[in-house]
């Protein structure tokens, strides 16, 4: 019951959690205000937009097709991207057309994509305002590889639960098998103990792969590598724990 | 820092003690009655860790975590809930079913342990009561689960919060609404000017309307018998605890705080 593959893969989608977290443009309080760069709000709330997204799609995609490995990950990849770049794009129109501010980064001096300066459209005593293309296009790789790490993580438990007797059965006229359900409360639960450890590493805000704080990623790799191996660990025992079924 | 007029040890024994009688009062009336009419204890037991958690995130997030108050909170919710599971499971492979509380606990014991290290030793916070405090929150955490889901299924067997609750979809109602009646009250109350005794009483009222979900969802499960107390008990003591804080706020916003003086034009810039 216990399978040493899908232990690794909860691991590794635990860490593709923590990485893709150093690419969102996270703006927190500040950003809020229009005074730093970034989506105004904190990693929690982004990754519970993004992440449950990427959930919802990487669910649908292995309900549809069981089993269809390549289809679920490409799915919750595709998903947490779209609602990031969603997020990112309505917040960039409230910063323009709504608090007047231009896009811009305060970290670096000329944008690393399209080369545009950026200093000059910083206003005084603030870091930045919106989302400008580094941090757009940084923010939509993230929000793939963290979608990519939670759908592997939803998939590893859903393969290994769909082994337990009874766990086949649904919920009323409910259409979804209780493999499903337990799968993708536990992964929304190891998405949260990563995402949190990761924005614990970052201070809470970050620009993208341009920010200085991006080389601070191998802490989070470490941190996410640990917490998920015993978080994915307790998650699978309970196959192991139930070898009559309910 | 975060001083109170409540030891973190009185409050810690409060929440467990309080959260784990809670919940076998709820099981064992509703066994030994064959009815759902007890299950409301489970909900004030689920209060009772609430008052327990709400504290412990005000103890560590007075420190500043530099991710807002939420985060802490919805981390240790993950950890709880695998925890939970987990517990419960153990507890029906060997058929020992009233320790799965207890082994649910000290399996987020564990996990939070593991968190509060990695969060300490590896992300190098520099938040001396790191380890002790994620423990406390993912115990916290999971008695929460736990309490809320015992409302909602009537019991606290694998099978039936694994059927009701997991397979239902209420689980998500019950991660999202427990964190928030955790980390809410810190949230709301925090600043210079924050006072131990209105946050908890603002986390008593949260700890109620958290109660109050659980209450409409455990009426989709056991009906009338489950739902009515509980929505009864949960309406009420929301309408006490949010009239205490709403009086606690008015005088607390007596006092006054000096920030210093406006800087000088020139220093504005």
């Amino acid at each position: 019951m216990f399978s040493l593959l899908l232990w690794v893969w909860i691991i590794l989608g635990g860490i593709l959690i923590g990485a893709g977290v150093h690419f969102i443009p996270v703006g927190g309080a500040p950003a809020a205000m229009s005074q730093a760069t970034g989506v105004g709000t904190g990693t929690t709330m982004l990754a519970a937009a993004s992440g449950l997204t990427g959930l919802i799609g990487a669910g649908t995609a292995y309900y549809t097709h069981p089993g269809d490995f390549a289809y679920t990950i490409v799915m919750g990849g595709v998903s947490a991207a779209l609602m990031i770049s969603v997020l990112a794009f309505i917040a960039n129109v409230m910063y323009v057309y709504g608090a007047g501010v231009p896009l811009a980064s305060a970290k670096v001096k000329y944008d690393p994509i399209t080369k545009w300066r950026q200093d000059l459209y910083v206003s005084r005593g603030t870091e930045g305002h919106g989302s400008p293309m580094a941090s757009f296009i940084s923010g939509i790789l993230g929000a793939f590889l963290a979608g990519v790490g939670g759908a592997l993580v939803f998939f590893a438990l859903a393969e290994t639960y769909k082994a337990i007797p009874g766990f086949s059965a649904t919920f009323g006229s409910y259409p979804a098998p209780y493999y499903i359900s337990l799968a993708a409360a536990f992964a929304i639960g190891i998405f949260f103990l990563n995402c949190v450890m990761a924005s614990y590493n970052i201070g809470g805000t970050i620009e993208g792969f341009h920010d200085p704080k991006f080389r601070r990623i191998p802490k989070s790799i470490a941190a996410s590598l640990v917490v998920s191996a015993v978080g994915g660990l307790f998650a699978l025992l309970i196959s192991v724990m139930l070898p009559g079924g309910i | 820092m975060a001083e109170g007029e409540q030891s973190p040890r009185r409050l810690m024994v409060i929440g467990i003690i309080g959260a784990l009688i809670g919940m076998y009062l709820a099981r064992y009336l509703n066994l030994w009655t064959g009815t759902a009419w007890f299950s409301f204890f489970a909900g004030l037991g689920a209060i009772c860790a609430v008052y327990y958690g709400a504290d412990a995130v005000r103890r560590v997030a007075s420190y500043g975590l530099g991710t807002g108050v939420p985060s802490i909170a919805m981390l240790s919710f993950g950890a709880g809930q695998v925890a939970v599971l987990l517990g419960l499971a153990v507890a029906k492979n060997y058929s020992i079913w009233f320790a799965g509380p207890v082994i649910a606990l000290i399996l987020a014991a564990i996990i939070g342990l593991v968190n509060g290290v990695m969060a300490r030793r590896v992300i190098k916070m520099n938040i001396h009561i790191m380890e002790m405090s994620m423990t406390e929150i993912a115990m916290a955490a999971s008695l929460v689960i736990l309490g809320l889901s015992t409302v909602i299924a009537g019991s606290f067997t694998f099978n039936a919060i694994m059927s009701y609750v997991v397979a239902s979809g209420f689980i998500i109602a019950v991660f999202i609404v427990g964190a928030m009646a955790m980390f809410h009250p810190f949230n709301a109350c925090l600043g210079p000017d924050e006072r131990q005794k209105r946050t908890l009483n603002l986390a008593l009222s949260t700890g109620f309307i958290a109660m109050l979900v659980a209450g409409i969802a455990s009426g989709a499960i056991n009906g009338v018998q489950a739902a009515v107390p509980t929505l009864i008990i949960a309406i009420f003591g929301w309408i006490i605890y949010y009239l205490r804080f709403f009086a606690d706020t008015k005088q607390d916003a007596a006092a006054m705080l000096s920030t210093g003086l406006i800087p000088a034009e020139e220093e504005v810039a």
